[in-house]
């Protein structure tokens, strides 16, 4: 289509996260940074290098549908999914009905994929009750071999359960790329509906890996930090003596709308979802590199997309993982792109009070943009106590701060290489 | 309406069952040799389903840098290994090679990948099952012991989006990016993505991949637990079809803009016309019973191809050879193109089922039926089900009715992916 581009509102938020099951909650604890790190309640860890972990506490499973066949099939993230998405749709006052449900489409950044400890454990006492695989042990009718756990586990069931709950038709996607998937995600939606796939769309992003198997993997690759004894200093992004991050887990969702019609509906809007910017770095599977180059392009594509320069941005939601590599690339190449306005962008990492939510991630950020934008508060980065040299940008340290934000920039960046940044625009700031 | 930029494909790969190479596959598939057969990676005397596709080629001559294999799962060779002849038949490496220094850095940030990918297998877990077995399941013990039983490589080997690192890396594209894992239709998504960022102007270039093995006896057991497995054999549209069976491997194919392709004197091979995508919001295996999903699809597509029905030469159906999905697949297809349908064909009674990399294989063999002008026949039909007949499938070898393929995927979540495709001029 010819003429300016669609712009997309965004008019519901949703989340699921460790400092709290609903958006009032936990955007008032990262305002306050509190920590929602502890040590690890939900299996018995005890014996991993890493005892702690960002839990999502006291959700209510059996709430995150009425429908209790759907409920069967859905994960430990799927209801996350399934609880923050209902409560994005009912912020904005709108739901898939009959007649638009094939306007509506679906984007998510889908997390971990895998079988359940239990479940393996099964296989392992009939296919390997001595460690030696064998096919066969699947054929002993004592097998249980649930069809509903298969069901759970494959790599679009999410997305299979959020079309059917909430009867959305249209362009339907489910990305995965570790931790810049939630973003990516959300980029996707916007895209889809500048092209003019769908009028509405549901995006956001799910995991939950503080599991045995899922723990294990990154245990097993040292990117925890080991601080069990002081779980809720562990997350401390741009601080000189973090050691690793902290695994969290939960949902965060967005509805996005066409600009004009959320205007006409007399929607609320808490901002422009302006511009999207997506890069891989091609550099290491683990690492980011050191000079930043990978993120610089996202954020670069990212700004240039919404049409912003270094100095209109005056809030970023940092990917800040607190490990070594991550914060160091990060803040290089926020440097880079920011240039003289470095220092007056307020950057802070809110992992440092929910974890690192991995494929969650940057969906869960989006939503804290868009918090930031309407209520006037760039949310603090718990736990810097001596800011490493390396990342000496304008870090919102000590407590939260009131600054007018015109428009935010929220980055992910994954394992893998594949780097997300998204620019959030202020209400007021679109012309 | 503003000119979108034409699309056109530059290069393609593959490897299946059928074949390492798309002209050894689309022989197959042309000459009606099926590559299902007894499954070898493990002996299926005992199980009820004992087919397979299986890919012959080995993970060195897959991926010959060898300390890559300690870093990735064999589905990922499959990925790297068809796109690695994708980029080489685009000629888009040697191209690069004759850019001014100056001029590198800015194509590989025009140059972006996306991969559909099965997402991980059920078999990577068991890496972790000796220890499960010594420590008798204990979890205590089993945080204790990890790190001396288990590979520090583990997490990494089995990252989902591990294609679209390491073709990245060893391409350096480094422009936008995605690895899509939804089912079935991740391929198909790759492709009409990719598309999409060229025409949205965020790409010159992009490479399209999709990957995927679920042939691993966990899986089996639970698709046939389900209903979808045959255990004779995989027969699209027949009347005693009994459900689908196995493949593995990957597709890949180079997309770019006409234009850049003209400039730089490429080979087009195809070309891109349009995408349709919709759920049927049906939950994770059921299917809508009319067949809207795939109609909904495949008429987003033709609009979006700027075509009719009418110009539609093939079709290249999913047809698993499951009851559920061909039936409704043929309702939906008789919805869009009522009695005028053109020829359709399918190809997993072939190279079986490759799950995410099914639209693209498919895609990519449609290619080479479209420069041939040949509808292979579905090899393994008998007698078309009554009750969709009429409908035109044939097991015999036929004419397309024009140089345009629509190609149908469907898969898990209520998925349904149509693609139009049109001949490379020659």
């Amino acid at each position: 289509m010819s003429g300016p581009r669609r712009k997309v509102a965004i008019t519901g938020l949703g989340m699921v996260t460790p400092v709290g099951n609903d958006v009032a909650t936990t955007w008032e604890n990262l305002q306050a940074g509190r920590s929602g790190c502890g040590s690890i309640e939900h299996f018995d860890a005890s014996g991993f290098s890493t005892t702690i972990g960002a839990e999502v506490r006291g959700f209510d499973f059996s709430s995150a549908s009425a429908d209790r066949k759907l409920l069967k099939y859905a994960s430990r993230s799927h209801a996350f999914a399934l609880a923050a998405a209902r409560q994005a749709l009912d912020d904005a006052g709108i739901a898939p009905g009959g007649a638009d449900a094939a306007r509506w489409g679906l984007a998510v950044g889908a997390g971990m994929m895998s079988v359940g400890y239990d479940e393996l454990r099964e296989v392992g006492r009939q296919c390997a009750p001595d460690g030696e695989f064998s096919a066969d042990g699947f054929l002993d009718p004592s097998f249980p071999g649930d069809p509903v756990a298969f069901c759970r586990c494959q790599s679009n069931s999410g997305l299979g359960l959020l079309a059917r709950e909430f009867g959305i038709e249209g362009y339907s996607t489910s990305v995965h790329t570790a931790c810049a998937s939630g973003g990516q995600a959300i980029g996707t939606a916007m895209k889809v509906m500048r092209r003019g796939h769908c009028d509405f769309m549901l995006a956001g992003g799910f995991d939950s890996m503080l599991n045995p198997i899922g723990i294990s993997g990154f245990c097993l690759l040292g990117a925890l930090s080991t601080d069990n004894d002081d779980p809720q200093r562990a997350s401390r992004p741009f601080d000189v003596t973090r050691n690793g991050f902290v695994l969290g887990e939960g949902a965060g969702f967005l509805v996005l709308e066409d600009w004009d019609a959320a205007r006409a509906r007399g929607a609320t809007i808490y901002a422009e979802l302006a511009g999207d910017g997506n890069s891989l770095s091609c550099y290491r599977i683990t690492d980011s590199p050191p000079d930043g180059n990978g993120p610089i392009q996202a954020i670069n594509q990212a700004m240039a997309d919404a049409g912003l320069g270094p100095e209109s941005v005056d809030y970023v939601n940092a990917h800040g993982t607190s490990t070594l590599m991550n914060d160091k690339s990060e803040c290089a190449g926020l440097k880079a792109v920011m240039g003289s306005s470095i220092d007056q962008v307020h950057v802070s990492s809110t992992k440092s009070c929910m974890g690192h939510l991995i494929a969650a991630a940057g969906a869960v950020e989006a939503a804290v943009c868009a918090l930031a934008i309407r209520d006037g508060v760039a949310p603090v980065s718990a736990n810097v106590r001596e800011l490493d040299p390396e990342c000496d940008v304008n870090v919102v340290t000590g407590e939260s701060r009131r600054v007018r934000i015109r428009a935010a920039l929220s980055n992910s960046l994954g394992f893998g290489g594949s780097n997300s940044s998204l620019v959030f625009r202020h209400p007021e700031e679109v012309s | 309406m503003a000119k979108q930029p034409e699309i056109v494909i530059t290069g393609a790969g593959a490897v299946c069952g059928a074949g390492a190479t798309v002209e050894g596959i689309w022989q197959k598939v042309r000459e009606g040799q099926t590559a299902l057969r007894p499954i070898e990676q493990w002996d299926p005397a005992n199980w009820p389903v004992k087919l397979a596709a299986e890919v012959a080629e080995n993970n060195r001559t897959l991926v010959p840098d060898r300390k890559l294999h300690k870093s990735i799962s064999r589905t990922d060779m499959f990925g790297l290994y068809a796109a690695d002849h994708a980029v080489e038949e685009s000629g888009l490496l040697e191209h690069r090679a004759g850019l001014p220094d100056g001029e590198v850095a800015a194509f590989n940030d025009r140059s972006g990948i996306i991969a559909g990918s099965g997402g991980g297998t059920f078999a990577s877990n068991y890496d972790y099952l000796p220890l499960i077995a010594e420590v008798e399941g204990k979890l205590p013990e089993f945080g204790r012991e990890l790190s001396n039983m288990v590979t520090p490589m583990w997490l990494l080997k089995n990252l989902p989006n591990n294609v679209l690192c390491h073709v990245g890396i060893k391409h350096q594209f480094k422009g936008t990016n995605a690895c899509i894992t939804n089912q079935c239709a991740g391929g198909s998504l790759a492709i009409s993505e990719s598309a999409e960022m060229i025409r949205a102007g965020e790409a010159d270039r992009m490479v399209a991949i999709g990957h995927d093995t679920s042939l691993e006896p966990e899986s089996v057991y639970y698709y046939h637990r389900c209903g979808l497995m045959s255990e004779d054999g995989l027969r699209p549209f027949d009347k005693d079809r009994s459900g689908t069976l196995f493949g593995e491997g990957a597709a890949a194919v180079v997309l770019e803009t006409r234009q850049g392709a003209e400039a730089r004197g490429a080979k087009v091979i195809g070309e891109y016309l349009g995408s349709g995508c919709v759920s049927e919001a049906s939950g994770i295996l059921d299917l809508r019973e009319d067949g809207d999903g795939v109609a909904r699809a495949v008429d987003l597509a033709l609009a979006d191809a700027g075509i009719t029905a009418g110009e539609v030469g093939m079709i290249c159906a999913h047809g698993n050879g499951t009851p559920g999905s061909d039936a409704t697949e043929a309702l939906g297809i008789r919805k869009v193109f009522g009695e005028a349908i053109p020829p359709v064909t399918g190809f997993k009674w072939c190279y079986g089922h490759l799950i995410a990399a099914s639209g693209i294989i498919d895609a990519v063999v449609a290619l080479s039926a479209l420069r041939d002008g040949v509808v292979p026949g579905i090899a393994s039909l008998e007698a078309i089900d009554p009750a969709i007949a009429p409908f035109p499938v044939s097991a015999d070898r036929r004419d397309p009715a024009g140089d345009v393929a629509l190609v149908i995927c469907r898969g898990f979540g209520g998925m349904n992916v149509a693609l139009v495709i049109r001949a490379g001029s020659a």
